[in-house]
């Protein structure tokens, strides 16, 4: 593992390899900058290295705050996705949870290149 | 003072099943966001409704962290600290989030035209309003994304909010949401 955060409360899983990105949990951090920005910082370390990435996130809930992290994420993926880096993302959300369903595709946008797909899942 | 018995019969009289009023700072909401996420999700049979109630109690309360125009200095000075109300409630269709705080009279006509332009969207010009918000970045002078109230719009079913004049001259900023079953 190159990078990785205990699940707290109010924060997910971080586990970050060289060839994969696990997020797992809820999201809504007392301080999002100091939350995201290793995260940010280490992805972008591992992308300039790898020519395959994939991405899972298993989010219960995050808030607005964590939204834009989401979103410049997603963003340095797909860019990365542009300069040949093969990424595919999956975005699961637990079946019955329409509100995480919309969360996801909120963020299709984001993605140019990279494979982004949305998942349902019996239970996270 | 209203009685305590008084006061204990209001809130059950009006079905609110959470009630916090003070100091807030961030380090409070993650004492108290465990007893709200076990208390809503009893409080509602579907995830997506127990989440979206949830969603928009934490968009409410980091509101009031933020942007109370009154505040006490926190123990860490780093940590931001705002005095206001915030409530959970059942109602007849569903449920009912509201929070009030005092607000600074400045930025209450940007506030009152931001909020007037997202009471009148529809939820497709809603979902637009929020992409494009993620892809301009925060606006000036927003402490997180300044997207906590379009959310909160997303979520609900109809929102409410009233700038009401206190005697000693302050204004109250109250914000009701409600979300039905």
């Amino acid at each position: 593992m190159i990078f990785t955060l205990e699940r707290t409360k109010r924060t997910p899983s971080v586990e970050l390899s060289e060839n994969r990105l696990v997020v797992r949990g809820e999201c809504y951090p007392e301080n999002i900058a100091e939350f995201s920005e290793p995260i940010i910082g280490n992805v972008r370390d591992v992308l300039d290295k790898t020519e395959v990435f994939e991405v899972i996130f298993e989010l219960l809930y995050f808030n607005s705050s964590s939204a834009m992290f989401l979103f410049d994420l997603f963003n340095m993926l797909d860019d990365a996705a542009g300069g040949g880096c093969d990424i595919a993302v999956r975005w699961r959300y637990e079946a019955d949870d329409d509100s995480m369903e919309e969360a996801g595709a909120d963020f299709e946008d984001a993605f140019e290149h990279a494979s982004y797909v949305l998942e349902p899942r019996d239970e996270l | 003072m209203m009685h305590t018995q008084d006061f204990h019969r209001l809130l059950i009289e009006r079905n609110t099943f959470f009630c916090f009023s003070g100091p807030l700072s961030e380090t409070a909401l993650s004492a108290i966001s465990d007893a709200v996420k076990n208390r809503v999700f009893e409080a509602s049979d579907k995830r997506s409704l127990a989440t979206k109630i949830f969603a928009v109690f934490i968009e409410q309360a980091q509101n009031i962290i933020r942007y109370s125009a009154e505040s006490i200095a926190a123990d860490d000075e780093n940590e931001s600290m705002g005095i206001g109300t915030v409530a959970i409630s059942a109602s007849q269709t569903g449920f009912v989030i509201e929070a009030v705080n005092p607000i600074r009279p400045g930025i209450i006509p940007k506030l009152e035209r931001n909020l007037i332009q997202l009471k009148a969207m529809s939820g497709d010009e809603l979902k637009v309003a929020y992409t494009e918000r993620l892809k301009s970045g925060p606006p000036e002078g927003s402490k997180g994304a300044g997207l906590g109230f379009i959310q909160m719009a997303r979520k609900c079913d109809r929102f409410n909010f009233e700038f009401a004049k206190e005697d000693e001259g302050s204004t109250l900023f109250i914000f009701k949401v409600e979300i039905d079953k």
